[in-house]
C-alpha cells in the first residue's frame, strides 16, 4: 500500500463507517447489529492503519500524500498512534457499555445508532486533525472535533448534559476561532512575503520559510493560537468546558475526549510552537507555556483535592496534566521536549483506563459520587484493582509510565535552571496524587452497599482496560524501542533537528545500541572507594 | 474616493452594524441585522477585488453572499424565530457602555498592528484594525450577553472578523480554504441552533444564568 | 552470578505478588511464603558468593541509556547485609502472617486476602532494589514502590481511621521523595548520569544540593522530624505491617540512603552532618517525650523506633565529618535494630492474637502464662534499649565511642552526645518499668484467657530472638 493509499483508507474508513451507522438507524431490527458491526470494523481498521502509518514513519521518511494535504511525520505519527491505540480500545469498551446502557434502557436503539456514527465521525475528525499539514484545514479539523462530538456529550438529553453540551461547544468554537484568527495572521503573513504564496497553506513550507516572517505578526498568532487551540486542549484559564463535558458525556467518550482529543489539540499548539520557535526565537512561545502550564498545574491541584465527583476528579487531573506537557514544553530543551511527548503518551493511556473504570462504576453504582460509591473491590473486584492501579500510576508512583515522564520533567526543569518551579510543581503532584489516592480509598474500599448486585460487567469493559494498564506498566519499565526512537525523532523535529542537541548526553534515546536489561551489562569495579574500607 | 479608502469605510460599517446586531431585541431582528453585516462584508469583498484586481475575491464574496447573507441568517430566522423568554434578555453591559468598549477595542487594535510591516497592507491598516477589533467585540458580545441566542450571533461576528482578516491578508488562498472556513462556521451556527433549541425545549430557558448544573 | 541472583532476588517477589493474585484465595499465603523464602535463599546465596570472591565492592550497570545508567547494581559489604536482613525479615512476617491473618485472631480475626500477600510480596522486591541499586533513578522508583505499598497495606483493613493513616503516609513520604526528585535530577544535569558513584565529583553547590535532597527524602521515609507524622498513625496496619514496614524495612530506606549517599559522596559538606546531628537530637528527645503517655504497645514502639532511627542518623552525620567507627556503627544499627525492633512489634502482635489486646495496662504477668511472650518482650526491650548481650548494645557503643571520639574535635558535639546518652539510659529505666508491670506477677484478666500461640508465631520468635543475640556480631564480622 502506497502511503497516499494508505492515509486515504485511514480517514476513509471511519467516516464511511460512521455514515453507515447514521443510515443504520432506519434498518430497523437490524439497526443496532450493523451498526456495532460497523463501529467495530472502523475501529479496528482505524487502529490497525494508525499503527502501520506510524511504523512506516520510523522506518522511513515523513508520509506525504493528497497534493501536500496530509502529512505525518514522527511529531505526527505519535499522536496518530495515540488515536489508533486509545480510540480501538475505547472502542471495543464503547460496545460493551453501550449495549449495558441500551439493554438497561437508558438510550435506545436510534441513539445506539447515532452514538457509534458519531464516535466515528469524531475519530475521523481527530485523525484529519493530527495529519493535516494544511495549516487552515487542521483549524477546520478541529473545529470539525468540536461539532463531531459535542452530540456525544449531550448523548443523554438530561438537563446537566445539554448544558455541558453548550458550554462545551460554545467555549471550543469560540476558543476555536482565536485559532482560525492565529492560523490566518500566520498564513497570510507567510503568503506575503514568499515568493510562491500557494505554499504558504502547508505547515511545511512555512516552516521552511519561518525566518522570514513579520516578528509583530508571528507574535500575535502565537497568542491567538494558543489561546485557541489551549482551550482545546483544556489549559488554564480556558478550561472551564473540560470538567463538564468529561464528567457528562458517556464514560469511552470521556475516555475518547480526555485521552485523544485534547492531545490533537496539543498537536497543534505543538505545530505552532514549531514555527514560533523558527521565526523569532523559543524564549516567547516558552514563557507563555510554562505560566500557562504551571497554572493549569496548581489550579486543577486545588480542584481535584475538594472534588466529590469522581468523573470531574479525572477531568480535572486531565487539565493538569496538559498542565504538565505545557511546562514541559515550556522548559524546553530536547530533554523538556522529550518529557513532554512521553508523558503525552503515558497521560492518554493512564486516563483512558481511568475513564473507562469510572464507566464501570457508574454503571454498577448508577452514580459518581465519592460519598456514595463504596466497596467496589467487593462489588467487581477486577474492575476495583485496574482503578487502583490506575489511579497510582496517574499519580505519578512507579512501577508505572506517568511517573517516569514526570520524573524527566523535573529533571528538564532542574537542567533548565528552574529548581525552585519544580519544587513547586512536585508539591503540587503530591496534591493531585492525595486527590486520587482519597478517590481510590474512598470509593474502591470499604463495605459494599446492599442495594448493588455484585458482579463485573463482561469482557468487553474489562479486557479494554487490562491492555491499558499492561501497556503502562510497559511504558513505565522498559519502553520499547521503537517508542523511543519514535520519541527522539519527534524531538529532534520540535527542535527543529537544525539546532542539534548540545551533547549526546542531552538526548540520550538517539544512540542506536542501547542495552535494555540484561543486553549488555558491564562490570565496573570499585565504584565506591569508600565502601571498599569497610 | 480611493478603493483602499471604501474598504477602510465599509470596514468601520461593520463595527457599527455589529452593535446593532448585539443590540437588537428579537433574535429575528438580530438574524437580519446579521444578514446586512455579512452584505457589508460582501460589499468590502467586492472593493478589495476591484482595488487588488484579485479575481479571487468575487469567487469569496459569492460564497460569502450565499453562506452568510442568505443561508446562515434564513437558519436563524427559522429556527429561533419561535424561541422566547423575556427573562434572558438583557445584557451586563448597557448600549452606552458597549459603544464605548467598542470603541476601545479598536483602538487597541490598531495600537497592536502598528508595528507591523507588511508591505501588502500599509494602506489597509485601518481595515486590519477594525477586522481585529471586530473579532473582540464578537466576544465582548459572547461575553456579556445572558441570551444563549445572543451568544451564537457573537460567534457569528467573531467569524466575520476572522474572515474579513483573511480576506485582507491572503486572498490568494486557495478556495477550497475559504470553502471550509465558511462550511465549518455554517456548521458551527447549525448545531449551537440544534442545542439552544433542545435546551429550551427541556429546560424552557434561554438564560445563561439558568445553566448552573455543573460547578466545581 | 551476583547479577543474577540479585535480579531473582528483586523480581521474584514481583512474579509472586502476580501468581498471588491470579491464583485462588487459599493458596495465597502459601504463595507468598514460597516466593519470600526463594528471595531469601537467593539473597543469601549472593551474599555467600560476594564473601567467596572477598568482598570487593563492584557495580553492574543493567539498563543503559546511551551513557546513562538508569539503574544498576551494586554490591558492597553494606548492601548485601542490608539486603539480606529487609528480605530474610519479609519471609519472617510472611510466615507470621499465614498464623496472625486467621479466623483464630482475637484482635482481628480475618482470613488474610491474596492482596495481603501480593502488597508484602511487592514491598520485599521493591525493599531490595533499592538496596542493590546503584543509582539514584533507582533508588527514586523502589523508594516510590514502597511508598505505594505501604499505602495498601497500612488500610489493609479499610476502615476509615487506617485509610487516613494510609494516605497520610504515602503523602508524606512523597513530599519526603521531593527531595529525591531533586538529587537525580541534580546529579543528571550536573553530570550528565545518575549513578551515586559520580556524586563525588560535584561541585560544592551540586554536593549541597543533591545530599541535602536525599537527607530530606530520609528523613520522610524514616519519619524524622519534621516529617514524622505518618509513623505513629500508620499503627492501624496489621501488626506483622507494622513489624515489617516501620521496623524493618521501609523505614530503614531513608537511612539506608542516606547511608548510600555519604559512602559515594566521599567529601560530604560538613553543613550536613552538622544539620544532620542537630535534627536527629531534637528528633531524638521528641520521640522520648512521647513515649511517656503511650498505653498502646504499639504506639509505644512506633516512637521508640524513631527515636532508634535517629540514632542511626546522628551516627551517619557524625560520619560525615570523618569517623569510620560513627558510619560502622550506624549501619550496624541499621541490622540490628530492624532484627530487635521486628520482635518486638511480633511480641504485640502476639499479644493481640492470643489475649485480643496489646494495651499494656492490660497485660500483667505474661511470664507465667505465656512463657515465650514473656521473655521475648523481655529480649527485645533489653535490645531496643542497649543492655548487654543484646545486638543493640554493640551498635550504640560503637555509636557513643564514635561521638565521644569527635566531640574532643568538635566540642559542640559534647553536649549534644550527653544528651543522646541521658535519652539512653532514661528509655532503658522506661522499658524496664512497662517490662515490670507486663512480665512478672499475677496474671490479669486477659493474660489468663490467653489462648496458646500457634507454632508459625513461635517459631518466628524464637528465631527473631536469636538473631537479636548474633546479629551484631554477624554485622561486624560482615563489615570487617
Amino acid at each position: 500500500m502506497t502511503s497516499s493509499e494508505l492515509l486515504v483508507t485511514l480517514l476513509s474508513v471511519p467516516l464511511a463507517c460512521s455514515l453507515f451507522a447514521f443510515a443504520t438507524r432506519w434498518a430497523g431490527d437490524a439497526a443496532r447489529q450493523l451498526a456495532t458491526a460497523a463501529h467495530l470494523f472502523s475501529i479496528v481498521v482505524v487502529g490497525g492503519l494508525a499503527l502501520l502509518a506510524a511504523s512506516k514513519v520510523l522506518l522511513g521518511t515523513p508520509l506525504i500524500a493528497g497534493n501536500h494535504w496530509l502529512y505525518i511525520d514522527s511529531l505526527g505519527a505519535i499522536f496518530l498512534g495515540l488515536v489508533g491505540v486509545v480510540g480501538c480500545l475505547t472502542g471495543v469498551y464503547s460496545i460493551g457499555y453501550m449495549s449495558h446502557e441500551l439493554e438497561h434502557g437508558e438510550i435506545d436503539t436510534a441513539t445506539l445508532c447515532n452514538y457509534y456514527g458519531f464516535f466515528n465521525l469524531f475519530l475521523f475528525t481527530m485523525l484529519l486533525a493530527v495529519t493535516a499539514n494544511n495549516l487552515i484545514m487542521m483549524w477546520v479539523a478541529v473545529e470539525a472535533t468540536t461539532l463531531g462530538s459535542t452530540f456525544l456529550v449531550g448523548l443523554y438529553g438530561q438537563r446537566s448534559s445539554l448544558e455541558a453540551a453548550w458550554k462545551y461547544i460554545i467555549i471550543c468554537t469560540v476558543g476555536v476561532a482565536f485559532g482560525l484568527y492565529g492560523t490566518v495572521l500566520i498564513y497570510s503573513n507567510a503568503a506575503s512575503v514568499m515568493s510562491q504564496p500557494e505554499g504558504a497553506i502547508f505547515w511545511t513550507v512555512v516552516l521552511e520559510n519561518a525566518k522570514s516572517l513579520d516578528p509583530t505578526l508571528v507574535h500575535l498568532s502565537f497568542v491567538f493560537a494558543l489561546i485557541g487551540f489551549g482551550t482545546k486542549a483544556g489549559l488554564f484559564p480556558m478550561h472551564a468546558w473540560l470538567p463538564d463535558a468529561h464528567s457528562e458525556a458517556p464514560s469511552p467518550t470521556s475516555a475518547l475526549l480526555s485521552a485523544v482529543l485534547l492531545n490533537c489539540a496539543l498537536l497543534i499548539i505543538i505545530r505552532y510552537y514549531i514555527l514560533v520557535s523558527k521565526a523569532i526565537g523559543p524564549a516567547f512561545p516558552q514563557t507563555l507555556l510554562m505560566v500557562l502550564g504551571i497554572l493549569s498545574i496548581a489550579v486543577a491541584a486545588f480542584f481535584i483535592i475538594v472534588q466529590r465527583d469522581m468523573k470531574r476528579l479525572l477531568a480535572y487531573s486531565s487539565v493538569e496534566n496538559m498542565g504538565l506537557i505545557a511546562l514541559s514544553l515550556g522548559i524546553g530543551g530536547p530533554l523538556g521536549v522529550l518529557a513532554a511527548l512521553f508523558h503525552t503518551i503515558n497521560h492518554s493511556l493512564a486516563k483512558a483506563l481511568l475513564f473507562c473504570g469510572s464507566g464501570n462504576i457508574l454503571i454498577k453504582y448508577g452514580t459518581r459520587d465519592l460519598d456514595a460509591v463504596k466497596g467496589v473491590l467487593k462489588v467487581a473486584p477486577i474492575t476495583g484493582i485496574l482503578i487502583t492501579a490506575g489511579a497510582l500510576a496517574l499519580g505519578g508512583l512507579p512501577p508505572f509510565n506517568v511517573f517516569v515522564s514526570e520524573f524527566f520533567v523535573i529533571t528538564a526543569g532542574i537542567k533548565a535552571g528552574h529548581p525552585v518551579l519544580m519544587i513547586i510543581c512536585l508539591l503540587l503532584l503530591t496534591v493531585v496524587l492525595a486527590g486520587l489516592v482519597r478517590m481510590v480509598a474512598s470509593t474502591v474500599f470499604g463495605p459494599s452497599p446492599e442495594a448493588v448486585q455484585k458482579g463485573e460487567l463482561g469482557a468487553l469493559t474489562l479486557l479494554p482496560m487490562a491492555v491499558l494498564l499492561v501497556l503502562m506498566l510497559v511504558m513505565g519499565t522498559c519502553v520499547p524501542q521503537s517508542v523511543r526512537q519514535l520519541v527522539a525523532h519527534a524531538t529532534s523535529v520540535v527542535l527543529n533537528s537544525d539546532e542539534q542537541p548540545d551533547t549526546q548526553m542531552a538526548l540520550p534515546w538517539q544512540s542506536p545500541e542501547q542495552g535494555k536489561k540484561d543486553e549488555k551489562a558491564e562490570v565496573s569495579a570499585a565504584s565506591a572507594p569508600v565502601a571498599a574500607g569497610i | 474616493m480611493t478603493g483602499t479608502l471604501i474598504v477602510n469605510n465599509l470596514a468601520g460599517l461593520l463595527i457599527v452594524t455589529s452593535l446593532m446586531v448585539i443590540g437588537a431585541k428579537r433574535p429575528t431582528s438580530s438574524a437580519l441585522l446579521y444578514a446586512l453585516q455579512s452584505l457589508v462584508l460582501v460589499a468590502i469583498f467586492l472593493a478589495l477585488a476591484v482595488t487588488k484586481q484579485a479575481e479571487e475575491l468575487y469567487l469569496w464574496s459569492i460564497t460569502s453572499l450565499v453562506t452568510k447573507v442568505v443561508l446562515v441568517p434564513y437558519v436563524m430566522y427559522r429556527a429561533l424565530g419561535s424561541l422566547r423568554d423575556p427573562e434572558a434578555d438583557g445584557s451586563i453591559l448597557s448600549m452606552p457602555w458597549m459603544m464605548l468598549a467598542a470603541a476601545i477595542t479598536v483602538l487597541a487594535s490598531f495600537l497592536v498592528l502598528d508595528s507591523v510591516r507588511l508591505p501588502a497592507i500599509t494602506d489597509l491598516k485601518p481595515a486590519l484594525g477594525v477586522s481585529l477589533a471586530h473579532f473582540f467585540l464578537g466576544l465582548l458580545c459572547i461575553v456579556t450577553q445572558r441570551n444563549i441566542l445572543k451568544q451564537i450571533f457573537g460567534y457569528c461576528l467573531m467569524e466575520n472578523g476572522a474572515h474579513l482578516t483573511l480576506a485582507l491578508m491572503a486572498y490568494k488562498a486557495p478556495e477550497l480554504v475559504e470553502i471550509g472556513i465558511a462550511t465549518d462556521s455554517i456548521f458551527a451556527v447549525v448545531i449551537m441552533t440544534l442545542i439552544a433549541r433542545k435546551i429550551h425545549r427541556t429546560l424552557n430557558t434561554l438564560n445563561v444564568n439558568q445553566l448552573t448544573a455543573l460547578k466545581g | 552470578m551476583m547479577q543474577t541472583l540479585a535480579l531473582a532476588t528483586i523480581l521474584l517477589p514481583f512474579v509472586g505478588a502476580a501468581l498471588t493474585l491470579l491464583a485462588p484465595k487459599t493458596a495465597a499465603k502459601w504463595l507468598g511464603q514460597l516466593f519470600a523464602l526463594a528471595a531469601t535463599i537467593s539473597v543469601a546465596t549472593l551474599g555467600y558468593q560476594f564473601h567467596l570472591a572477598g568482598q570487593m565492592p563492584s557495580t553492574v550497570d543493567l539498563i543503559k541509556i546511551g551513557d546513562t545508567t538508569l539503574f544498576g547494581l551494586t554490591f558492597d559489604s553494606i548492601s548485601t547485609l542490608i539486603g539480606f536482613a529487609v528480605v530474610f525479615l519479609g519471609l519472617l512476617v510472611c510466615v507470621y502472617s499465614s498464623a496472625y491473618l486467621s479466623e483464630g485472631n482475637r484482635e482481628h480475626p480475618h482470613e488474610g486476602r491474596p492482596r495481603y500477600y501480593a502488597y508484602l510480596l511487592v514491598f520485599i522486591g521493591a525493599m531490595a532494589g533499592l538496596v542493590f541499586s546503584s543509582t539514584l533513578v533507582g533508588q527514586l522508583f523502589f523508594f516510590e514502590i514502597t511508598g505505594a505499598c505501604s499505602w495498601g497495606l497500612i488500610g489493609y483493613y479499610e476502615k476509615p481511621k487506617g485509610l487516613r493513616a494510609a494516605i497520610k503516609a504515602l503523602l508524606i513520604t512523597h513530599i519526603g521523595s521531593i527531595g529525591l526528585y531533586v538529587a537525580a535530577a541534580w546529579l543528571f544535569s550536573a553530570t550528565g548520569t545518575f549513578s551515586l558513584s559520580s556524586m563525588a565529583g560535584l561541585d560544592e553547590t551540586g554536593k549541597l544540593v543533591v545530599m541535602f535532597g536525599i537527607l530530606f527524602a530520609a528523613w520522610g521515609k524514616s519519619a524524622q522530624l519534621p516529617l514524622h507524622a505518618w509513623l505513629p498513625e500508620a499503627m492501624e496496619a496489621p501488626t506483622p505491617i507494622s513489624a515489617y514496614l516501620h521496623a524493618a524495612s521501609m523505614v530503614k530506606v531513608g537511612v539506608y540512603i542516606f547511608a548510600r549517599g555519604i559512602i559515594s559522596m566521599g567529601n560530604v559538606p560538613h553543613i550536613v552532618g552538622t544539620v544532620g546531628v542537630i535534627m536527629a537530637i531534637i528528633t531524638l528527645l521528641y520521640g522520648f517525650a512521647m513515649y511517656l503517655p503511650q498505653k498502646d504497645l504499639k504506639r509505644l514502639l512506633a516512637y521508640s523506633t524513631i527515636t532508634q532511627l535517629s540514632y542511626i542518623f546522628l551516627a551517619l552525620s557524625l560520619s560525615i565529618f570523618g569517623s569510620e567507627l560513627a558510619l560502622k556503627g550506624g549501619i550496624a544499627h541499621i541490622f540490628n535494630h530492624a532484627f530487635a525492633k521486628s520482635l518486638f512489634f511480633l511480641v504485640a502482635g502476639a499479644f493481640s492474637y492470643t489475649c485480643g489486646t496489646r494495651l499494656l495496662p492490660s497485660l500483667r504477668g505474661v511470664i507465667s502464662r505465656l512463657p515465650l511472650l514473656g521473655v521475648s518482650f523481655c529480649v527485645a526491650a533489653m535490645a531496643i534499649a542497649g543492655v548487654p548481650p543484646f545486638n543493640g548494645f554493640f551498635s550504640k557503643y560503637a555509636i557513643f565511642a564514635a561521638g565521644f571520639n569527635l566531640s574532643h574535635q568538635f566540642i559542640l558535639l559534647l553536649p549534644l552526645m550527653i544528651l543522646a546518652l541521658t535519652e539512653s539510659v532514661a528509655s532503658f529505666a522506661w522499658f524496664l518499668n512497662w517490662f515490670g508491670k507486663v512480665v512478672p506477677g499475677k496474671p490479669s484478666a486477659e493474660v489468663a484467657a490467653a489462648q496458646p500461640v500457634p507454632l508459625p508465631i513461635k517459631l518466628v520468635l524464637v528465631v527473631l530472638i536469636i538473631m537479636t543475640l548474633c546479629s551484631s556480631f554477624i554485622a561486624a564480622s560482615w563489615l570487617g
